[in-house]
């Protein structure tokens, strides 16, 4: 087909506006099935794909990974054959052909998520609109509790059949989910309220120690602590009391910070907890009880994927409840400005107050989950280098906004995963997106978006009207 | 926990933390000016102070290269002159440089996303080091040759005396630049109200360059001379210095020179003096503690103003 | 949606285009090195990698690995620790489940090798740290080996050699207390030094933590202390600081350091003021024999420089990953089962040969091997001095 025939150029533009307007009708609840379907397929036929594909193993990630080491061979090698024609211009020999990565992955895994996950889902989203849009329609007349638990029942399927083909996928899963907690957090206090705060590695820490230490005295044998307290069969039920714990051993740190800084307005925030991150790190370093800077070990294997993915909708839950309350709202006035929330009876200091150990309070859940999913916690993780990962993941998401907040951690989160074969050359390319990011849209990519579950996951199309 | 109260009285300590102080207080200056004047944070400048310290370091190694091969025979002190000129000048450049990418495109922009490009810059300029140098330690080349003076029992090098007393100097400079000069007053409209003075016919732009390049250069003395006192550097060398400082510029007060100097100096005290009396591994706790202590009850630092930040966002 | 198809048509086409060179040929063995090759010691990361690539050259030459009678190609998967604990389990985790190797070789500081090993025991893959001599390393854990000897060893080897070698009776020791290594060392040390001097002969105990660089005031400590020795058992980049910060204060005192001083980068930053100290290590380059001369003169050849005891204990780690492969006898590719393998074989070697002495592994997957005291000659060469042996 030559661009020039006017008829197949008609007739393609005319096919892509059917598509694109077939893929608007489909609901979430057409796209979670598909993504169940591809998932189940991959289960049950994804091993066989790899051998027929004669691949090394299921691409983990998408495949990402997968190609951008192909990519980094191709550039490397770029590099080489740069150095070596400038030898040869230099009157060395020539020695040196460009070459293919062996095993080459990128044709057979852009394959295999086509076959695995794009047709299903395409297939299966675009041809059960009708029936789908029935479905979304009959559940969205349920209980918006119900529909919204069936929802998540199948999400959670949907990324258990997916993470249950290897242990790194369910560990980067992990990470991510953990990383939206985070940057929710964060976001509460440097979006909704509109101050600097950089102390959130500092409140991770303390929740990561703080239900650590739980953890390991009740159920682990450990050298530092003694024998274990309780059986090892009780340790599930203890451990959403051991991340409260953490939570609020995160809060209290808050309150030290919150009492001081909170009497001026002002840009001493950022400082105090800047010092208070410092205190905080230098405090467990000095801490031997709970390893001192060499890290506490032995945390027993609780953070399993279901339990990270209830924690991380129950954050996302209760943090997006949180703004969209009277409180949330006084937040914002605060922000906007203090003097006028004031006088409009805004009792500000007890509203920042609330905010802020709020946060710190998910941020120590956080950070327990963290230290029970990797197993191990030293204070170095919790540094500045910290700082800058959830600072990045809420700018780059956008201020103001869950969705954003959710966003910006998953694609911090899949970035960093995925850029892992470039290197020294993962921070560079990702601070220059952010900044990238900042100058054309300043506060972030989805910023000041409410967030509306209900909205999310209406159909899309009325199931009487025809297609 | 044993407190040993008479090395307190070592006059040595005393000398060890003016020159440790100086180079807090040196790139304090930096984030001070641009603070003051823009009401910006600027993260990157802690890796600047880096650039600085390689800059002065290539610069540094060629000239005592050259005079060591025999080409060249300058005497140690014209080194140490030309390696300041020439790392404070390009240091300058890559100050402006990130204040033309990373901070004129965000003027209008909230404050704190200014800030998170400025970290950005940071992070790029570090990694970037990293990959044209690789992760090897450099080795500062001695310009000078140390010499060790005994007086009363207290060992005294040459180095630290002259860090010590070039930076003062720096500091003074500075500040009479500030006080007295034609662009330092315009700076100092600028701190005072950002929205009118553009109208008075002063450009901003030139303002917030000028600002930069200050900064930078007062960084990069503070790298070359860090350089000097502690011959091994290292690409991230600049973070943890960096924000430091960045604590003393704010624990001096805004739009103070005097302040950030004497922030520096306090935080340069504090670290040196804590682990005489108390076991080493608390330093920091204790130094923030302190720190913090000092905002609760001054939480516009030691000269600054109370003032109302209107932010923007 | 039609230049998706393309895309898609194209990739059938390439993988099938390419796929006859890769069809059958046998799945690689995967080794996983978990090295440190940015973050504070970078020199100790290249160390292993250049080790590494050489034993791959090797095989590579040898045409495979040979299990039983079937050749494996061998392929390296190196991951950067940044010399950090987190990322050294993160890579470890990485290594084990997404990459999923057979063995893992490193991590070289105990700062790492410590938590590392325990998700290494924990998947149930051998691990086989050849630079890590902190005791908790493979503590328990029945996955884990190291290739070198231990600080409870290296601790009263350096105590009895200041005693017999300078006959001092105080001594001050400056450590990073955020570090595995020289924690462990500098306790170890201490043990040792007040067993034979006495309580309190220990005049100075200073620490400090990563990424210091002043150390004035513990200096300024240690010279009122009245100590006649500085122990220092800290990496090389730190070395270099406390060197020169000690000599311009004019303390005299000999500065005694542990094998973490064994790279070329310690003279390389410390100049000539590190001239004439002494340090413990696992082997002295100048002056070796047999095999151990051939490994040096090759890798010399070949990078420019003398190996460090990192890369001489890599190599050495290698070559027991290699006869323990070897021995297992057969590949089920079941990698649970060829882990479990592998990590009996490596239990059972007795008498390894290796290029930085003989080696048997005892119940906690330690080996029973000398140390050797090298001095820094006015060259800058380090010089055998004397050897130790248990």
């Amino acid at each position: 087909m030559t661009p020039d025939n006017p008829t197949s150029e008609k007739h393609y533009l005319r096919l892509r506006h059917n598509v694109q307007h077939r893929l608007s009708l489909v609901p979430i609840l057409g796209w979670l099935l598909g993504a169940l379907l591809a998932v189940i397929l991959e289960q049950l036929a994804g091993d066989y794909l790899v051998d027929a594909l004669d691949m090394d193993k299921m691409p983990s990630l998408l495949g990402i990974l997968a190609i951008a080491k192909d990519i980094k061979y191709f550039l490397w090698q770029g590099w080489d054959q740069l150095v070596i024609i400038g030898k040869m211009f230099a009157g060395g020999a020539f020695s040196g052909v460009v070459s293919v990565p062996d095993p080459f992955q990128t044709p057979r895994v852009l394959l295999y998520v086509f076959l695995v996950y794009f047709l299903p889902i395409a297939l299966f989203g675009t041809l059960t609109i009708r029936p789908a849009n029935w479905m979304a329609d009959k559940l969205s007349k349920l209980p918006s509790a119900v529909s919204v638990i069936g929802y998540l029942i199948l999400l959670y399927l949907v990324m258990h059949i997916w993470a249950d083909m290897s242990a790194y996928r369910g560990m980067a899963l992990r990470f991510t989910l953990i990383a939206v907690m985070l940057t929710l957090s964060l976001n509460v206090i440097n979006g909704y309220m509109g101050e600097f705060s950089c102390s959130h590695p500092g409140f991770m820490a303390l929740g990561a120690y703080g239900a650590s230490v739980v953890t390991v005295v009740l159920f682990a044998n450990d050298k530092l602590f003694g024998a274990a307290l309780l059986p090892k069969f009780l340790a599930p039920a203890f451990f959403p009391l051991a991340l409260v714990v953490g939570g609020a051993v995160a809060s209290f740190g808050a309150l030290l910070i919150a009492v001081p800084s909170f009497r001026t307005r002002g840009d001493y925030l950022a400082i105090i907890s800047l010092a208070f991150l410092f205190i905080v790190k230098s405090l467990i370093e000095n801490l031997e009880i709970v390893g001192g800077p060499r890290g506490l070990k032995g945390q027993p294997d609780l953070a399993s994927l279901p339990v990270v993915f209830t924690w991380a909708v129950l954050c996302i839950w209760t943090i997006n409840n949180f703004v969209r309350s009277t409180l949330g709202k006084a937040l914002n006035a605060v922000r906007d400005d203090e003097v006028a929330a004031n006088a409009m009876t805004v009792n500000t200091r007890r509203t920042k107050m609330t905010a802020f150990l709020f946060g710190a309070f998910w941020a120590g859940v956080a950070g327990g989950l963290f230290a029970h999913v990797l197993r191990y916690v030293n204070p170095a993780t919790f540094g500045l280098q910290k700082l800058a990962e959830v600072l990045a993941m809420v700018y780059f998401g956008g201020l103001n906004s869950v969705y954003g907040s959710i966003v910006g951690a998953v694609s911090i989160s899949l970035l960093s995963e995925a850029l892992r074969p470039f290197e020294l050359f993962k921070w560079v390319i990702i601070p220059l997106l952010l900044i990238l990011v900042m100058i054309y849209r300043p506060t972030g990519l989805i910023a000041f978006r409410e967030f509306d579950v209900r909205s999310v996951l209406k159909p899309k199309q009325n199931p009487e009207s025809e297609v | 926990m044993t407190l040993n109260l008479q090395n307190l009285l070592d006059f040595q300590n005393i000398i060890d933390a003016l020159q440790w102080g100086s180079f807090y207080a040196l790139i304090a200056l930096g984030y001070s000016m641009v603070y003051s004047i823009l009401m910006l944070f600027n993260f990157a400048h802690g890796d600047i102070f880096m650039v600085g310290a390689y800059i002065g370091f290539g610069i540094a190694s060629l000239l005592v290269g050259l005079t060591v091969a025999g080409s060249l025979a300058l005497p140690g002190w014209v080194i140490l002159i030309l390696t300041l000129l020439g790392a404070m000048c390009l240091t300058s450049i890559v100050g402006m440089a990130v204040e033309r990418i990373g901070y004129r495109p965000l003027r209008d922009a909230p404050r704190a996303s200014a800030a998170i490009t400025g970290l950005m810059i940071g992070i790029i300029l570090e990694q970037g080091n990293l990959i044209l140098l690789g992760a090897k330690r450099r080795s500062f080349p001695e310009i000078i040759e140390s010499q060790t003076f005994s007086i009363g029992g207290v060992d005294i090098t040459n180095i630290k005396i002259m860090i010590v007393g070039v930076s003062l100097a720096f500091m003074l400079a500075l500040h009479l630049f500030i006080k007295k000069n034609k662009w330092g007053m315009a700076m100092r409209a600028m701190a005072f109200d950002y929205l009118v003075v553009p109208l008075m016919g002063v450009s901003i732009n030139a303002i917030a360059r000028m600002t930069f390049a200050i900064g930078s250069a007062l960084a990069a003395v503070a790298g070359i001379f860090f350089g000097m006192a502690y011959p091994v550097l290292e690409p991230t060398m600049g973070i943890v210095y960096g924000w430091k400082a960045f604590v003393a510029a704010i624990l001096g007060g805004r739009g103070s020179i005097m302040g950030a100097c004497f922030a520096g100096f306090l935080i340069g005290f504090i670290e040196i003096f804590v682990p005489l009396v108390f076991p080493s591994t608390l330093r920091d706790l204790i130094a923030y503690s302190i720190i913090l202590l000092i905002l609760v009850y001054r939480p516009h630092g030691f000269f600054g103003e109370p003032y109302s930040a209107k932010l923007r966002l | 949606m039609r230049k998706a198809l393309y895309v898609v048509l194209a990739c059938v086409v390439l993988s099938l285009i390419l796929s006859p060179c890769a069809w059958g040929r046998a799945k690689a063995i995967k080794i996983g090195i978990n090295a440190p090759l940015t973050g504070d010691i970078p020199k100790v990361g290249e160390g292993t990698r250049y080790a590494a690539e050489m034993w791959k050259a090797d095989i590579d030459a040898a045409g495979g690995l040979k299990v039983g009678k079937k050749k494996y190609p061998v392929e390296l998967y190196i991951e950067d620790n940044e010399s950090k604990a987190e990322s050294a389990v993160r890579a470890n985790t990485k290594l084990i489940t997404d990459d999923e190797v057979l063995v893992i070789v490193g991590p070289q500081s105990s700062k790492q090798a410590v938590p590392a090993g325990e998700v290494a025991n924990n998947w149930k893959t051998p691990m086989i740290s050849p630079w890590s001599t902190n005791p908790d390393t493979t503590k328990d854990r029945p996955y884990v080996f190291r290739g070198c000897f231990l600080d409870p060893f290296q601790g009263p080897v350096l105590a009895n050699f200041i005693t017999e070698e300078f006959g001092f009776k105080k001594a001050a020791v400056l450590y990073d207390v955020a570090s595995d290594y020289p924690k462990g060392l500098a306790e170890f040390f201490k043990e040792a030094w007040e067993k034979l001097h006495g309580r309190g002969s220990v005049v100075a105990f200073e620490s400090f933590t990563t990424k210091d660089v002043d150390f004035s005031s513990q200096l300024n400590k240690i010279r009122n202390s009245g100590a006649q020795v500085l122990f220092t058992p800290q990496y090389y980049n730190e070395v270099a600081l406390i060197v020169q910060q000690a000599n311009s204060k004019g303390i005299k005192m000999p500065i005694v350091g542990s094998d973490s001083w064994g790279s070329a980068e310690t003279v390389e930053l410390c100049g000539e003021d590190c001239y004439g100290l002494f340090f413990s290590t696992h082997y002295a380059a100048a002056g070796a024999k047999g095999a151990t001369k051939a490994f040096i003169d090759r890798y010399e050849k070949k990078y420019g420089y003398i190996p460090d005891d990192v890369g001489a204990l890599t190599w050495d780690a290698l070559r027991l990953v290699q006869s323990a492969i070897e021995s297992c006898g057969k590949l089920t590719g079941r990698i649970e089962k060829d882990r479990k393998c592998v990590r009996n074989a490596l239990a059972k070697i007795k008498k390894f040969d290796g290029i930085t002495g003989n080696m048997t592994f005892t119940e906690e997957g330690d080996p029973i091997k000398c140390a050797v005291i090298v001095r820094i000659s006015e060259k800058g060469e380090y010089e055998f001095f004397k050897s130790v042996c248990p």
